[in-house]
């Protein structure tokens, strides 16, 4: 309840700090969905994708 | 002066000093349906107690006494059916108008009275969150909490909005900005030293054939000389060149785009063999039905030996 109290002052309180809130949790929003979006699909697609298998392919001379 | 004696909807509470001609009861009167005015003040003021009285007619009304009076002659409400009940209409005539009254119109008087004992509050606890269900409780005691969790939803909902019209638009916004690998594939580089004099090459630029001709002088010469004034389209030759040894066109007829053929036809430029428009060595139609010039597109010459369509 504290947390909550001190969260409604500091940020929802006043329409400035609201929309600030809002604009800078949008960017970690955006980090955090595309990121996890972009995790799923790896984990859906584990071994069919390029950089899964590009071992196979690389050649051992050149390194 | 029996009214004088009548009691009042609102004052039946009131003792009587005298027996109620009405209700017959020494004390409460028990028939509040008989509204006439206040007993003492009319009784007290004599000859202005026409102006003073606040109702003059009987007024049904729903209402019981909550106490019984001592003698209950009977329940029954003597109402007549076929009047209007307790509407503007109704009771235009039986609201004071004169002495202590109160008007909210030309003729609307606002003294009548309408005791709705009988309308029914909403229930409206499905909608309330659980903290507010009680109405004895104090509601400032969970202020703090519903109202943090209303911002927070708030906050949450449209921080998704702007994540997500910031992703449309953005969207839109890139794709209006071709990518680099898109713009190369519509340009075209042409070495011009592989072209003789006199000769006409073939491009396929854009899906479409583009004609590089490399001009003698002497066509040069002929093509600057014709009268612009026997042009179906007329153009000038300069206004159709950069370099006059170069004429770069798309080699689609104007008719119904077939492609011509080069260094064919009357003029000696390009000729189309669908339907025969005769096109001269500057791309413009001098015969047959296409009814405009060789199309000419973009192009720049970034050095002597090279040329850029698009």
């Amino acid at each position: 309840m504290a947390l909550a109290k001190s969260v409604y002052n500091l940020l929802f309180r006043r329409t400035s700090t609201f929309a600030i809130t809002i604009m800078v949790g949008a960017v970690f929003f955006e980090r955090i969905f595309d990121q996890g979006g972009d995790a799923i699909f790896e984990q859906m697609n584990h071994g069919k994708l390029w950089k899964h298998i590009k071992h196979n392919y690389e050649n051992k001379d050149e390194e | 002066m029996i009214r004088n004696f009548t009691c009042d909807v609102i004052t039946h509470s009131l003792r009587h000093a005298f027996e109620c001609p009405v209700c017959s009861t020494q004390g409460r009167c028990s028939k509040p349906q008989l509204a006439a005015k206040m007993m003492s003040l009319a009784a007290r003021s004599g000859a202005f107690s026409p102006y003073m009285q606040a109702t003059a007619f009987t007024v049904a009304g729903p209402l019981k006494a909550l106490v019984p009076g001592v003698v209950v002659k009977t329940e029954k409400i003597l109402l007549n059916p076929k009047k209007q009940f307790l509407c503007r209409e109704s009771l235009n005539g039986q609201s004071p108008k004169t002495g202590p009254s109160v008007t909210v119109s030309i003729n609307g008087c606002a003294g009548v009275r309408f005791a709705h004992t009988d309308v029914r509050i909403p229930d409206f606890s499905d909608y309330r969150r659980p903290e507010v269900l009680d109405p004895k409780k104090s509601s400032q005691d969970s202020s703090e909490s519903r109202r943090t969790f209303s911002y927070l939803v708030t906050g949450a909902t449209t921080m998704v909005g702007v994540y997500a019209a910031k992703t449309v638009v953005t969207q839109f916004v890139s794709s209006m900005s071709a990518s680099a690998d898109v713009l190369a594939l519509s340009k075209i580089e042409v070495k011009l030293s592989d072209i003789p004099e006199g000769k006409n090459m073939t491009f396929k630029w854009r899906g479409k054939p583009l004609f590089v001709r490399h001009r003698t002088e002497k066509e040069i010469a002929t093509e600057a000389a014709v009268n612009i004034a026997e042009l179906r389209d007329p153009e000038h030759d300069k206004d159709r060149v950069i370099n006059p040894s170069w004429v770069i066109v798309l080699g689609v007829c104007t008719h119904l785009g077939c492609v011509p053929i080069a260094n064919a036809g009357d003029f000696g430029g390009y000729y189309c063999p669908c339907h025969g428009s005769h096109y001269d060595a500057s791309g413009r139609i001098r015969k047959g039905p296409a009814p405009l010039n060789l199309e000419v597109p973009y192009y720049e010459f970034p050095d002597e030996d090279t040329v850029v369509v698009g």
